[in-house]
């Protein structure tokens, strides 16, 4: 990884004609064989770029990219501030939180959580709008029907009620009980809930995750 | 440039390369391509993920030499679809011309010369039995890890032996050693770790006789086979010291007939429904022998009893099923045996008439 910060300015040749001109920028040139032009603004995006495969060549204070589509990106160096290069090696890549999946694997391992008596009938039940993610019965026997959010929007209250409008058709569950379970209910989802009939837990993900058993590993 | 080429040799040729192309190009959409490389009398297929390289050569009437890469995707179900026959291929400057019998496509090729260096076979090579080496590698590799947060787990462990060389792969809830007693892959006290994937492919082309020649380098290690070479780079890392994880005694052992644990496993564990690769079941194992069971707590219950000899304190454990499973599969023995120390510390699976493959398997934690 190479970051250079110069005063510069950038033509772009290709599918149409750029000018970037003369200000101090940040010029990144990656491993990966790309190179981006950055302004101290736009967050993330570049203000112009080239994607490998591209050519990248450095001759007399010009930097010029150039593919195989006929696009080139000349940046010219009036004064370099900056330029130094790093090593950065592999980059393990970007681990993803699967929330909604977690909490539904917790929550099903612990339906106690969400009320005294609660036994877990069974995960994903189906109706034909679809599953709903848990269905249990509680100490009284009754049918619980469980939708379970990261964030509780009105959104998600409004889909427990399908599902609970359709598992109210089966007389072997009617009448159907429901529980919206997220680690967060919007103040305007508790509202409409309330309206609806349907019950609102709050969930906090790390007690359930500190509470459920490790695995087991060698090392 | 142009060549020809029987339709059954070249989709072979293809579809072995064709293990090897990146299933993610990332930065280099060339890899999602096979190279071909028209040269007199032969043309070679490459295919490659930058991690693993198989190159297969094949003979065929070539006119002109040149290189240039085909999607590869496209050219591995057209082989797989065109009727036996003759095969011929014309390159032009952008786009391949493929004929066989009433049979003809057009295809855009990709640049060959963005195509990255082939590796070429470093260091001496050393011949060594196909046959023991594909049994091993059979035996270990399903051990390996495929989570990439652990790269040194996703490899497996070649290690010089006094008499020959050892095979360990874990994902850290198993792990399977193999000693191959005879076959002198590396010099005395040398150890590699090489990429599960790549070995996985090698034991695919390994015959059941016969030799294939190794040549280690200082990043990736090279097997020749007959036509076909494939070159996988070496894992960089220190592998866990898995030597001190098994014990020199176990006070439980079951003897147990595979098969017979095997089916029993399969029937029990189908209560799990879409998670029985990963539902828990247990073993309760008494002076009477083994009974089976598994739970899933929205489905039901299933239990066992199963024929088997056991000697010592009556115990439940609980393991992965699937991770048993693989285990019973790797064992490759009639009778099997099984020790245990208690239901939170690793279980030893092992032939009961041979001791050069282990398979030591963490229990799960059960209520």
């Amino acid at each position: 990884m190479r970051l250079v910060v110069a005063r510069c300015s950038v033509e772009y040749a290709g599918r149409l004609g750029a000018r970037l001109p003369d200000a101090v920028r940040l010029v990144v040139l990656k491993a990966d064989g790309s190179i981006a032009v950055h302004a101290d603004a736009k967050a993330y995006k570049p203000l112009n770029w080239m994607n490998p495969p591209c050519t990248i060549t450095e001759v007399d204070g010009v930097i010029t990219a150039s593919n195989r589509q006929a696009e080139r990106l000349v940046i010219e160096l009036h004064e370099v501030l900056y330029d130094s290069s790093f090593e950065l090696g592999q980059d393990p890549g970007l681990a993803k939180d699967g929330v909604e999946a977690e909490l539904q694997e917790l929550l099903a391992a612990r339906v106690q959580t969400l009320g005294a008596g609660l036994r877990l009938v069974r995960r994903e039940y189906p109706t034909d709008v679809g599953p709903v993610d848990l269905l249990c019965r509680d100490g009284a026997g009754r049918a619980v029907a469980v939708e379970i959010k990261r964030i509780g929007e009105i959104a998600s209250v409004e889909q427990l009620v399908r599902y609970r409008e359709r598992l109210d058709r089966d007389g072997s569950l009617s009448p159907v009980l429901a529980v919206l379970a997220a680690t967060r209910i919007k103040p305007q989802a508790r509202v409409f809930a309330e309206s609806r009939g349907v019950e609102c837990v709050e969930v906090d993900l790390e007690e359930l995750r500190a509470g459920a058993p490790a695995d087991l590993r060698l090392f | 440039m142009k060549f020809r080429c029987e339709r059954d040799t070249l989709a072979d040729a293809v579809a072995t390369a064709y293990r090897a192309v990146a299933s993610r190009t990332g930065a280099l959409p060339v890899l999602a391509g096979l190279l071909l490389r028209l040269q007199p009398n032969e043309v070679e297929l490459v295919g490659s993920d930058l991690e693993l390289t198989i190159r297969v050569r094949v003979p065929a009437e070539v006119d002109g030499v040149g290189s240039a890469v085909l999607v590869a995707r496209l050219l591995q179900e057209l082989m797989s679809r065109l009727a036996a026959g003759a095969v011929r291929v014309e390159i032009g400057e952008d786009q391949a011309k493929i004929e066989a019998g009433r049979f003809r496509s057009e295809v855009r090729t990709l640049a060959a010369s963005d195509f990255p260096r082939l590796p070429e076979a470093e260091g001496e090579g050393v011949k060594v039995a196909a046959g023991p080496l594909a049994q091993g590698l059979r035996q270990v590799v399903p051990a390996a890890s495929k989570d990439d947060a652990r790269p040194i787990l996703t490899g497996v462990l070649i290690a010089a032996t006094a008499d020959g060389v050892r095979l360990v792969a874990t994902d850290s809830y198993r792990l399977a050693v193999r000693d191959l007693p005879g076959l002198n892959l590396l010099g005395e006290g040398r150890s590699v770790l090489v990429g599960a994937k790549g070995l996985s492919e090698l034991q695919r082309l390994l015959p059941t006789e016969g030799e294939v020649e190794v040549f280690l380098g200082e990043r990736q290690v090279t097997f020749r086979l007959d036509g076909t070479e494939l070159t996988a780079r070496l894992v960089e890392g220190e592998f866990p010291n898995y030597q001190q994880l098994v014990p020199s005694g176990y006070p439980n052992r079951l003897t147990v007939q595979r098969d017979a644990l095997a089916d029993a496993v399969n029937r029990v564990r189908l209560v799990g429904g879409q998670n029985r690769d990963s539902s828990p079941i247990r073993l309760a194992m008494s002076a009477e022998g083994l009974e089976l069971s598994a739970t899933a707590q929205d489905v039901g219950q299933s239990y066992e009893p199963v024929e088997a000899k056991y000697e010592g304190t009556e115990l439940t454990v609980a393991f992965n099923s699937q991770f048993l499973l693989d285990g019973l599969e790797a064992t490759g023995s009639s009778e099997l045996v099984i020790e245990s120390v208690d239901p939170l510390k690793p279980a030893v699976l092992r032939a009961s008439d041979t001791s050069d493959f282990l398979y030591l398997l963490m229990p799960v934690r059960i209520a």
